[in-house]
């Protein structure tokens, strides 16, 4: 990192004192203390929820505390926008990255940096400088790259090198390992450790017990706003089991595998032969894939962001043609790029982009819940009979807890209760196959708990699942089998009885057995 | 990251009252600024207002002239207001008025002698499907070629214009008036036989003409379509989610081909009922000073796209332009009232955004003003169940999960 | 077809095609920075009738007025534009409708007409004119003499207009803040670049290309003011973006093609060919509509490389 920092190497670089914030309904943080020491990583650990992200947006001066203060090399601190923080040389890596597709590396680098403040912009020379602090901490991206070409990974190594080029000495990074395979996950770790050596400090927010006893020197734990705690990694009592009991107040097991009564049976009712598709800009996105699922049965979908999963997912939906193979139901087959069809002969879809793809926003719950059905009670001839439709609405909204009224328009529904109408949506059809992506993300412990309720209990009826997710943790909760992609193949189908993550994260990195 | 003077925060629902206030408070505002404009280029606004008034409300005949020209901004209006309802950026009414025109003419020249019961029904059928085509060409390059339609539909209306010209100015052709001595010196369409010319209905002290009772029928019809049908239920999918509209098996690029179909049809009708109701005759050059296509947008606008609003729209738009019609040439200045139309649009536009978002103005706390796009665990107060009026029954939950653990 | 027909459509070509240079240029600008504007139509028509007006009343000598001139077109323009950043930037407004506002207010119907009609504008003949500059002595140069280098100061100004509006964009900072506010304002947004600030500011600068573009119809093409002289000049500058591929440098190819095929009318006419003039009159929206569904077809599968925010408001947060 850039500045030299010579003085006293336990000071505290960023801090927080009796920090407060409140948003409408809740308490995000309760009176937090919190303290980062130079030259070490420090992780925030925490369930969903617990006030990780807001307590960092603090310190980043994005949101300003309600009481207490910041602390910037150890005296207190006025932050008024990120951009006082990022003077004094603390910057945050958001899980959404700020970068410009259609613009290179080295061009996403500089921009907006305003201490170069020649006009004119010398490419090669930013390429050099880039490439120079690419180097230094291992991360190499090639500077004249266009992100959109970018794996997940290299654009995470982009964002942190904005911020070392910037002059960074201090980094939070936001659940960085989320969307990276376990070893590029190790490389990253490999990354922070060189800047730790070089003087820098890290927040590490993660809600993953393994990497935070991997990477980190210190742990705070956060829960329900709180600071629980702050305990040494490397004391020999902290282990997984005691962060876990801070983290969620009682003893947990460790794997949260929901009971089941693995009803399986024993023929296919799903099956995929030699599927291939184009994806959204021509190029071939789903290469050769088999896969079979059984009724009763939650086959994982697992792999790295953008290899193939979402057009796999749309593929056996109906929504994207496939240029070869069949996709049979019950042994008879769907027809290619026929979301009807599909829905017809009961394929149900929750797809990952809940308020854009699965519900039209704009429009009243009740709507919203009429959306696949195109005959029923619910319709006169050309007409809607919207009294009945209304009363569909209430039925649903009663038994699958959705806090809304049929006339809400679905905008204005919180991401646990959207998720909740799209699965009321598609569970009420009576489904044989139910293809749902990322069904968690972003919703609160609660939500997250009741959304999976309703997919087991599905599998429980006889549905054969398609579980797709980034969350490796989730898949190895919730699945039966997993199916591992990349680059759009399938690299190994494997038992979730019978493996562990490294396995998983070697197939994701296309490395097959 | 400069706060901004002023900041808009995102309403969850528009109070009812608003939906009216807005378009009414945007004409009496652009009146006003337009009324500063005339003081300042040394013109009295208020005789100028008062001659526009007498020309469109007071005088004998006037409201009779003022529902003559309702009468096509009502229809165009309505193609404006499907289209642009459903993200359709048809900007060619003004086109497809002319093809319409065009047809109209033709189908009453040809059958007009046989009397109104075979000529308006062949006259609107005609004219609908001229529009209709016209339309669909767009439509199509859009939905097939990826052809920006804003581009194509206006680059038509040109085109469209220049045919007109060609039919009368420019050719001898079926429409053209060769016969008549007048017609010797200055170009003129043929006219329909007057069994064919469409009638009038007296109401007190005014006439409707019946383009303007088939132009309420449409309203009517589109109101219910959209709210209450299959078709309409499909098309507010499409607009709003196209992309949920395609996993619901909507077939998204149909959907659109036929909002501009629909939208060119009615566009059409507008120049049929020039024909039957007003000119009777081909008259290019007459449609393409009254801009009726293009001033339907600011109808349909000014209508929130409501097909009733838009019955309300047009008549207040069609006393402006009728003022601006019949005072043409006289010392009324010519231009003004497409300034007000301007204005208007510029008002309503401004009003959209007091229904869809509230108005903070000054650099007070910023703290929730400045969230950041960048956010995916969802610290912004993101409300459980309803916000704002139904807070209560929703219960006043914020989605951050700070009670159970699984 | 002779060779004095050929390079006389080739010098008419340049000489149509100019406004329409400037005119895209600067709405290429203002759609870098996510702002789609419909108005360009209206601004030059504005921008055509002020510029006379000015040029007709103000003294001086003639190269001054027609100064005064050009930057009060320019002025008046990006006026226009500002109204339109007030209301697509600040206020949200939806661009299409607003800047279908714009051309409404403007336009033939609107404000340039009120201007010509209430300074009695019609009919007047132009106290002064830009004049064909031999520049560097060039013109005498066979063909490209006169294709190139018998123009007004206005032609070659537009030459340098796109020089520079090209090393803006790829090699200047701003430049480069610009291409990011247009493709993705909330990462710029992120990046403490003002993306209030860049689209007033372009929006505003393609109002006063417009306004400029405007004036030469009056000041430098026909001599005179008529209503609607730019005859959906504006409406082809905005096709001009597209088929270019918003790159600033393509605007010259396909502004000079259009030219040409706007020439293409006059100068047949002016050789006894007799073939509708409607039909020629008609050629440019043609042609314009054919160039776009090749260029939309063929890049169909691609993003055609516009702004990926294009025509979409930003407000922070959502």
């Amino acid at each position: 990192m850039r500045g030299e920092h010579e003085s006293a190497d336990s000071g505290v670089v960023l801090g927080a004192s009796g920090v407060t914030k409140r948003f409408p309904g809740v308490i995000a943080n309760d009176q937090v203390d919190f303290a980062l020491r130079r030259g070490e990583v420090h992780a925030l650990l925490g369930e969903n929820g617990s006030g990780k992200t807001t307590l960092c947006k603090i310190l980043t001066g994005l949101y300003r505390p309600d009481e207490g203060s910041v602390i910037l090399d150890g005296a207190e601190a006025r932050l008024h926008s990120p951009a006082d923080a990022h003077a004094s040389g603390v910057f945050m890596v958001h899980q959404h990255f700020s970068l410009v597709d259609n613009m290179t590396v080295a061009e996403n680098v500089v921009l907006g940096w305003k201490a170069g403040r020649r006009m004119r912009l010398s490419r090669a020379q930013i390429e050099d400088e880039v490439a120079a602090a690419a180097e230094r901490f291992d991360m190499f991206v090639h500077p004249r790259a266009q992100i959109w070409q970018l794996s997940v990974g290299e654009r995470q190594r982009v964002e942190i090198l904005k911020t070392l080029y910037r002059g960074a000495h201090t980094l939070i990074l936001d659940e960085p390992t989320t969307v990276l395979t376990p070893q590029e996950a190790e490389r990253l770790f490999e990354s922070l450790r060189r800047m730790v050596e070089h003087g820098g400090s890290v927040v590490f927010i993660s809600h993953k017990l393994p990497e935070v006893l991997a990477v980190c020197d210190r742990v705070t734990v956060l829960r329900q706003g709180r600071n629980i705690g702050t305990v040494d990694v490397g004391d020999g009592v902290t282990d997984a089991k005691g962060l876990a009991r801070m983290m969620v107040g009682r003893e947990i097991e460790l794997g949260r595998r929901p009971e089941r009564r693995g009803r399986v049976g024993d023929e296919p009712l799903l099956r995929l032969i030699d599927v291939s598709a184009d994806g959204d800009h021509g190029a071939p996105a789903v290469k050769e894939v088999s896969l079979a699922v059984l009724p009763g049965e939650v086959l994982g979908i697992a792999g790295v962001a953008g290899n193939g999963q979402r057009e796999l997912a749309e593929v056996v939906t109906g929504v994207r043609p496939r240029s070869a193979g069949t996709v049979a139901l019950d042994g008879r087959e769907l027809a290619s790029g026929s979301p009807l069809n599909a829905a017809k002969r009961g394929v149900a879809y929750v797809p990952e982009d809940r308020m854009g793809v699965g519900l039209a926003p704009g429009m009243e719950l009740w709507e919203n819940l009429l959306l696949r059905a195109g005959k029923g009670a619910c319709w006169r001839g050309p007409f809607i009979r919207r009294s009945n439709g209304i009363a569909h609405a209430e039925a649903l909204v009663e038994s699958f807890d959705i806090r809304g009224q049929p006339r809400t328009l679905v905008r204005q529904l919180s991401g646990g209760n959207a998720q909740k109408v799209l699965l009321a949506r598609e569970l009420s059809s009576d489904p044989r196959v139910l293809v749902i992506a990322a069904p968690t993300r972003g919703l609160d412990v609660a939500a997250m708990a009741a959304v999976r309720a309703f997919l087991i209990e599905a599998a429980e009826h006889g549905v054969a699942v398609m579980l797709i997710s980034e969350d490796l943790e989730e898949l190895m909760d919730l699945c039966d089998r997993i199916a591992v992609m990349c680059a759009g193949r399938v690299t190994g189908v494997v038992s979730v009885g019978s493996t562990d993550v490294e396995e998983i994260g070697l197939l994701m990195g296309g490395v097959t057995a | 990251m400069t706060a901004d003077l002023i900041r808009l925060e995102r309403r969850l629902a528009t109070p009812r009252w608003l939906m009216l206030a807005v378009p009414a408070a945007a004409g009496v505002v652009a009146l006003l600024l337009a009324a500063i404009f005339l003081a300042a280029t040394g013109r009295d606004p208020i005789s100028t207002y008062r001659q526009m008034a007498q020309a469109s409300i007071t005088r004998d005949g006037a409201l009779s002239a003022t529902m003559i020209t309702a009468t096509p901004l009502l229809l165009t209006g309505l193609a404006a207001a499907i289209a642009f309802r459903m993200r359709a950026w048809n900007i060619g009414g003004e086109g497809q008025l002319y093809i319409g025109a065009i047809a109209a003419a033709g189908a009453g020249l040809v059958v007009g002698g046989q009397g109104l019961a075979v000529a308006l029904p062949a006259m609107c059928l005609a004219g609908m499907a001229g529009g209709a085509l016209w339309a669909a060409i767009p439509g199509l390059l859009r939905a097939h070629l990826n052809t920006n339609e804003i581009l194509t539909s206006l680059m038509l209306n040109y085109v469209a214009a220049l045919l007109g010209y060609y039919l009368i100015f420019g050719s001898g052709s079926y429409w053209r008036d060769l016969t008549s001595p007048g017609a010797q010196v200055f170009p003129q369409g043929k006219e329909i036989a007057a069994t064919s010319w469409w009638p009038g209905f007296l109401a007190p002290g005014v006439v409707l003409p019946l383009g303007f009772l088939v132009g309420i029928a449409c309203a009517v019809g589109l109101f219910v379509t959209i709210r209450s049908t299959r078709f309409g239920f499909r098309l507010r999918v499409v607009s709003d989610s196209p992309r949920a509209a395609l996993y619901a098996g909507i077939r998204t690029k149909r959907a659109f081909v036929l909002v501009m179909v629909l939208s060119g049809a009615l566009a059409g009708l507008a120049g049929v009922s020039q024909v039957g109701d007003f000119a009777h005759q081909l008259d290019p050059k007459g449609l393409q000073g009254a801009a009726y296509g293009y001033t339907g947008i600011v109808v349909a606008a000014l209508a929130r796209y409501n097909p009733i609003g838009v019955i309300l729209a047009a008549l207040f738009m069609g006393a402006l332009a009728n003022a601006g019609l019949s005072l043409a040439g006289s010392d009324f200045p010519q231009g003004l009232v497409g300034m007000i139309e301007g204005i208007i649009l510029f008002c309503a536009l401004g009003g959209e955004v007091l229904s869809r978002y509230r108005i903070r103005v000054g650099r007070g706390s910023r703290a929730l003003a400045s969230v950041v796009a960048s956010d995916s665990t969802a610290p912004a107060p993101r409300v459980d169940g309803i916000a704002g009026e139904g807070a209560g029954q929703g219960g006043a939950e914020v989605d951050m999960g700070t009670g159970r653990i699984l | 077809m002779n060779d004095g027909l050929v390079v006389q459509l080739l010098a008419s070509a340049v000489l149509f095609g100019t406004p329409l240079l400037i005119a895209a240029l600067g709405e290429l600008l203002a759609e870098r920075s996510g702002i789609l504007n419909l108005g360009v139509e209206g601004m030059m028509l504005v921008g055509a009738v002020s510029g006379f007006l000015v040029s007709q009343r103000i003294g001086g000598a003639g190269w001054t007025a027609l100064l005064v001139a050009v930057v009060a077109a320019g002025v008046v323009g990006g006026g226009m534009g500002l109204i339109h950043a007030f209301l697509t930037v600040t206020l949200r407004a939806n661009q299409i409708v607003s800047g279908l506002a714009l051309t409404i207010f403007g336009g033939a119907i609107g404000l340039s007409s009120y201007i010509g009609d209430s300074q009695h504008l019609t009919g007047q003949a132009a106290r002064h004119q830009f004049e064909a500059i031999n520049l560097f002595g060039l013109s005498d140069l066979p063909i490209l003499g006169p294709v190139l280098f018998h123009h007004t100061l206005f032609v070659y100004g537009s030459w340098v207009l796109v020089a520079a509006v090209a090393y803006y964009l790829y090699r200047t900072r701003a430049g480069l803040h610009l291409r990011a506010v247009g493709e993705d304002p909330a990462a710029a947004d992120a990046m403490g670049i003002s993306v209030t600030g860049y689209r007033y500011v372009h929006t505003v600068a393609g109002g006063v290309f417009a306004g400029v573009a405007g004036a030469f119809y009056t000041l430098a093409l026909s001599g005179n003011w008529s209503n609607g002289i730019t005859a959906g000049a504006g409406w082809i500058a905005l096709a001009m973006v597209v088929l270019a591929f918003w790159r600033p440098e393509l605007v010259v190819v396909g502004a000079y093609l259009f030219g040409g095929i706007a020439a293409l009318g006059p100068n047949l006419q002016a050789r006894n060919v007799s073939l509708p003039p409607e039909l020629f009159s008609a050629l440019p929206y043609l042609m314009t509509i054919v160039v776009l569904v090749l260029v939309s077809s063929a890049w169909a599968r691609g993003r055609l490389n516009a702004p990926a925010a294009l025509g979409t408001a930003y407000m922070r947060g959502e």
